[in-house]
């Protein structure tokens, strides 16, 4: 299956040259993934282990080991910087064609007055460090810089590089992280209804609007610390006719009272965090459900019971395409982390769920830096309060 | 609006002029395609607006003075893209293998 992006009324209009720019991108994307990635299982079985075995005499023992020897790989380090290149390729190719109309976009944004929804800004909320260090995954600005008075560049930007990004796979409203979840939820707790249900770290609402098309009885919030994205995507739901109450919003710390939620939900933002604040919203999460509400996050799969070199395929991004946690992440005691923020052990989730675009096109069945989605399953960790 | 995002740059290289090099050779084949496709839709709406056929654009067979326009455009061409090929070996050439050689001349008109 091609998925072709939906043109919905804020997505950015590419010119000719700006969509083949994108186009060309996406491809190589996928060649690299379909065609270079895979081969550096071969260079690491049959030179990088065999002379790092000569070397240490001892195999390599974790992902850290097969980093260092692989470092010096020229096959390696030709898909390395062609995957770089391709991620500033990318947030380029989107990035100009979003720059050159974006005054229509901002007027687009600010609607007619009538929503459906809501939007909560607060221009006193700090960006956290890991947000500033540098910018998540190389999107210049990341989610949260603004460069003009209501700006909504960086979730424009954001809506059509992540279709970019995940080679279309994430189907044509990106909401694969939210639709495999909804489903999966809607499938295992068939007696489950939420009537509120919070969605943390939301971006431009991607994975948010499935939420109220599995639920259309409940009330879905969303927070998340980009004011830019959250322009972005209250314009976005509204264009689409989605219910959504935006607001500027930490998830480590929200303003929402305790035992607000019967459902919380979370889309690839763990690993956007750091140490200490996966701490916090965990323990916001407990704070933020009634008694036998449940949290999910969504994520690609832990490290722990891994081959060191699948681990280390999948820990690209952590070194050089600026996701500084990624790895830690993937290393966490994620039943520890739970019972830490309150969670009784017996009532921790860790699954796999099936992708809800398992028949897209350029699948390619593993789990892989630069291949975001390929392996059609997402993991999933959660607790039942 | 920022271009670069903010963060230290990897590089893979040993040289990481190479990691320089590679990024501007995929920004050109980013554009060889960006042409492509514009050829493409211009033979496409050709068609469709009755000019000709794209068939016959497989079809055409160039006659002996377009063919031989056409070698003479390929020839010009490969050597722009080699030239930095050629002129290593001009320098071999001309004896100028040594940075000394240029500083030399350097000296030489100085002094």
């Amino acid at each position: 299956m091609i998925y072709e992006q939906t043109q919905h009324d804020m997505l950015p209009q590419a010119s000719h040259d700006e969509r083949a720019r994108q186009n060309f991108v996406q491809s190589l994307k996928v060649h690299l993934a379909t065609n270079v990635s895979p081969g550096n299982k071969a260079v690491y079985e049959k030179r990088a282990k065999p002379r790092f075995e000569r070397e240490h005499k001892r195999a390599p023992q974790d992902r850290h080991d097969v980093r260092r020897v692989m470092k010096d790989e020229p096959y390696y380090q030709t898909w390395s910087a062609l995957l770089r290149t391709s991620q500033e390729m990318m947030w380029d190719s989107v990035a100009a064609s979003v720059e050159r109309q974006l005054p229509d976009l901002i007027h687009r944004a600010k609607g007619n007055g009538k929503t459906l929804g809501s939007l909560t800004l607060d221009p006193q909320l700090v960006i956290p460090s890991y947000h500033t260090a540098v910018d998540i995954h190389c999107q210049p600005g990341a989610y949260h810089t603004e460069t003009t008075t209501d700006d909504v560049a960086a979730g424009a930007i954001y809506d059509r590089a992540v279709h970019v990004y995940a080679m279309g796979r994430m189907g044509p409203m990106n909401d694969d992280l939210g639709a495999s979840l909804a489903a999966y939820v809607k499938h295992q707790y068939a007696n489950f209804h939420p009537h509120k249900i919070l969605d943390m770290g939301c971006s431009v609402g991607h994975s948010t609007v499935p939420y109220v098309d599995t639920y259309p009885e409940a009330d879905v919030y969303a927070v998340e610390i980009g004011a830019p994205m959250l322009r972005y995507a209250h314009a976005r739901a509204e264009a689409l006719g989605k219910r959504l109450h935006f607001s500027q919003q930490n998830a480590e710390h929200t303003n929402f009272a305790d035992a607000s939620f019967d459902l919380i939900v979370s889309h690839i933002l763990l690993h956007e965090t750091s140490s200490a604040a996966i701490r916090n919203i965990v323990r916001e999460c407990h704070r933020l459900l009634k008694p036998g509400g449940m949290m999910l996050h969504v994520e690609v799969p832990q490290y722990h019971g891994m081959e060191p070199y699948d681990a280390f395929i999948l820990d690209w991004d952590t070194y050089n395409n600026n996701e500084p946690f990624w790895g830690t992440l993937h290393d966490m005691d994620l039943v520890e982390l739970a019972a830490n923020g309150g969670f009784a052990k017996e009532k921790i989730i860790q699954t796999l769920i099936p992708s809800a675009f398992r028949m897209a096109r350029s699948r390619t069945g593993l789990f892989q830096g630069g291949d975001f989605g390929g392996g059609g399953e997402w993991f999933v960790f959660g607790a039942v309060k | 609006m920022a271009t670069k995002a903010k963060g230290k740059k990897p590089t893979f290289f040993a040289d990481p002029q190479v990691d320089k090099l590679m990024a501007i050779v995929m920004a050109l084949a980013g554009e060889v395609s960006v042409l492509r496709e514009r050829l493409d839709t211009v033979e496409r709406l050709v068609e469709t607006k009755g000019l000709f056929a794209r068939q016959e654009v497989e079809t055409y067979r160039a006659s002996e003075s377009v063919t031989e326009e056409r070698e003479q455009w390929r020839s010009q061409y490969i050597a722009r893209v080699l030239r930095v090929v050629r002129e290593e070996l001009d320098a071999v050439e001309r004896g100028e293998v040594t940075p000394e050689s240029y500083e030399a001349v350097v000296q030489a008109v100085s002094s």
